[in-house]
């Protein structure tokens, strides 16, 4: 099979886009079924590894949280431990010790607490503790300094107690404010760990649900499309599958496989309508060689009464004469090319071609085998019927298939008739062929369309003219219907989508009518 | 004056017709040539003639059926069937059938006369065996 193509003429779209599709296919980024399971695990992982980091940091903050409000609970009370002996120092005179005692015992706990409480508290109010205590501190200095000397002023003695009294409650009042509001915080946190486990099963939940989704989407959507596919193939549409999505996966490789299998089912097809349309050629041929018998004889016949009654003819018999041969020999040259073209391999072209022509070819083909047949044929092409798009050689194959079905079908004084017109389905044409022969028995007509199925003897019926013919019409985006009972005839109905119809539109203004992708309904 | 022989040739070819009849004319046959085979088996109803040579192949009629119609007539006419390539077997058939003799497509005008000089000697003309042979030598 040629693959090569002549220039000018258009290349089949099937073989170009074969390789194209194949590398649009191979370019992709490789994004396997396996590595979407993988990725949909691990993103589970990750979310509970988030959560559960997420929690670890909650709880290490809690503790701190805990630890500080235990040692602002130890501070206030060394706070008010110390008032407390300020109290007594004021009204006895004793306890100067022990109020000393507890306030260093307090400062060391503040020192302590500080890294938590840099943590938890701002910086100004940080400063104000320590400010506090501060003066609370060297009020306390003065008046340890000033009860160790016996004279001291009263009027000093007042202002430092002032100060401490000032300095102690303040210190007390936000000792109290900052653990209340450390205590309401560490509600709050724990408020939110009750809730934790739900949000965290909810979130969850919506999550396996949207992953689970995502994923079969992923499966079912291509299942679907490769199944559409076959049902395509089994139609007989070879045109290879394109990508759909920006990656390649396991989906990619089999639908790579399925254009295998078309470009491989297509070439075989190719190859037995190739083989059939030789044995076609055969049949032909034989009545071809008839054919030509007639304008050759004529042409001898005049040659040789040209040559024996040259001298006696006047000029205008000689002239006649000579007319008669070249019209006769361009007679035979016409028969000879019409099967010549017929039996030319080519590529498989697609052009837009008038059903009433490639029906005159057919018949034309088999001129000789109608003769031979004694049936009568009638021709008939509606008017202003839409052109079809499609390959004329394959086209009159199936015409001439069927044409020569029909004869070996009816008796001498048989009728065939072919008769083009619309088809029922929109915007398709219809050939059909039907003849009054023998018809087909029900039992048997299920069979007719396999390839190789033949009630005819060896040597005269391959069986494959059906098959090829159907490959074909199908190849087109067309079908084959066939009625027969062994009392009425055979019809055989080809259908065809319509070309694109430029409408010869009087008022020029009605835009090109689109040939419909639909296919006409398959065969029931 | 010695009775011409007298044949009818029909073809549905015309050209056969118009070659033939001078060629036959030049032995001493009076022809009379069809292209459809109505006409002729008319003509025939009506009138004798010596030899009729009819293609075999023809669309409405075929030669066969115009051999019985002949022979049913006029029993003693020589009929001559042309045959083609692939009508051996009706060929085969026609002379089952009682035709003379047969030629076959493409054949010269003289192997025609050939064969009807050997027609015409059987009806007992012999003079046009006489012309033939002298017009081939
Ligand atoms: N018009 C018809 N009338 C009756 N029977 C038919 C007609 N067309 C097809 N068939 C039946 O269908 C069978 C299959 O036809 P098909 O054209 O596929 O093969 P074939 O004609 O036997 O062989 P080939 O086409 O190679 O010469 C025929 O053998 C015949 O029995
Ligand atoms: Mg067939």
């Amino acid at each position: 099979m040629a693959t090569e193509h002549d220039e000018g003429v258009p290349a089949a779209p099937a073989a170009l886009d074969a390789v194209s599709v194949e590398r649009a296919f191979r370019d992709r980024p490789s994004f396997g079924i396996r590595a979407r399971l993988v990725l949909g695990f691990l993103s589970f992982v990750g979310f509970a590894v988030v959560v559960i980091i997420g929690a670890w940091i909650l709880l290490a903050r809690l503790e701190d949280r805990l630890r500080f409000l235990e040692a602002v609970d130890r501070y206030t009370m060394e706070i008010q431990q110390t008032r407390r002996f300020e109290k007594n120092y004021f009204l006895h005179g004793a306890n100067l010790q022990d109020m000393q005692d507890h306030l260093a015992e307090a400062r060391r706990l503040l020192v302590a607490a500080e890294p938590d409480a840099a943590k938890v508290l701002t910086a100004t109010e940080l400063g104000r503790m320590r400010r506090h205590l501060d003066g609370y501190e060297s009020a306390l200095a003065r008046l340890v300094a000033g009860a160790a000397g016996p004279g001291a002023a009263p009027a000093e003695r007042s202002a430092i107690e002032a100060a401490l009294r000032d300095n102690g409650s303040q210190m007390v009042a936000v000792a109290l404010e900052l653990a209340e509001k450390e205590r309401a915080s560490v509600n709050r946190t724990l408020a939110l760990f009750k809730r934790l486990p739900v949000v965290f099963l909810v979130l969850l939940l919506a999550f396996s649900v949207i992953v689970a989704d995502v994923l079969a989407r992923q499966m079912v959507r291509p299942l679907g499309r490769l199944m559409n596919t076959t049902q395509r193939i089994a139609g007989g549409d070879f045109t290879p599958l394109t990508p759909s999505r920006w990656y390649r996966d396991e989906f990619s490789n089999l639908a790579l496989a399925l254009n295998t299998m078309m470009r491989e089912l297509a070439h075989r097809q190719e190859v037995l309508v190739q083989s059939h349309k030789l044995s076609a050629i055969g049949t032909l041929t034989a009545g071809v060689a008839h054919e030509l018998n007639n304008p050759m004889n004529n042409i001898t016949l005049t040659a040789e009464m040209l040559r024996e009654d040259y001298a006696t003819l006047s000029d205008a018999q000689r002239l006649e004469m000579v007319e008669d041969l070249v019209t006769q020999v361009a007679r035979a040259q016409r028969i000879v090319r019409n099967l010549l073209d017929f039996a030319r391999e080519s590529e498989i072209t697609t052009e837009r071609l008038d059903l009433g022509d490639v029906l005159r070819a057919a018949t034309g083909l088999a001129a000789n085998q109608i003769k031979l047949s004694g049936a009568k044929i009638a021709v008939e092409v509606a008017e202003n019927l839409p052109a079809i798009h499609g390959d004329r050689q394959a086209l009159s194959q199936v015409f001439v298939n069927l044409l020569i079905n029909a004869l070996d079908a009816v008796r001498k004084g048989g009728r065939v008739t072919i008769t083009a017109g619309p088809a029922r389905e929109a915007a398709c044409v219809q050939v059909v062929i039907a003849d009054d022969g023998c018809g087909i028995p029900a039992h048997v007509l299920p069979k007719i369309f396999d390839p190789f199925f033949t009630t005819k003897s060896k040597g005269k019926g391959t069986g494959l003219g059906l098959s090829v013919s159907l490959g074909i019409v199908r190849q087109h985006g067309g079908d084959i219907r066939v009625e027969s009972a062994p009392s009425r005839g055979s019809s055989f109905t080809v259908v065809l989508p319509a070309a694109m119809v430029p409408r010869v539109d009087p008022t020029g203004s009605g835009p090109p009518t689109p040939s419909p992708a639909s296919r006409p309904a398959p065969r029931a | 004056m010695e009775r011409r022989l007298q044949v009818l040739v029909l073809d549905d070819e015309p050209i056969v017709g118009k070659r033939l009849q001078p060629a036959l004319a030049k032995v001493g046959c009076d022809v009379e040539v069809f292209d459809a085979p109505r006409p002729a088996l008319e003509r025939l109803a009506a009138t004798r003639f010596d030899i009729v040579v009819t293609d075999i192949r023809m669309d409405d009629i075929d030669g066969i059926e115009v051999l019985e119609k002949v022979l049913e007539r006029w029993p003693d006419t020589r009929v001559i069937m042309i045959t083609g390539y692939a009508t051996v077997e009706l060929a085969r058939e026609a002379m089952a059938k009682g035709a003379f003799d047969f030629i076959a497509k493409p054949f010269k005008p003289q192997e025609l006369r050939d064969v009807i000089a050997k027609a015409a000697e059987a009806l007992g003309f012999a003079g046009i065996a006489h012309a033939v042979v002298g017009e081939s030598s």
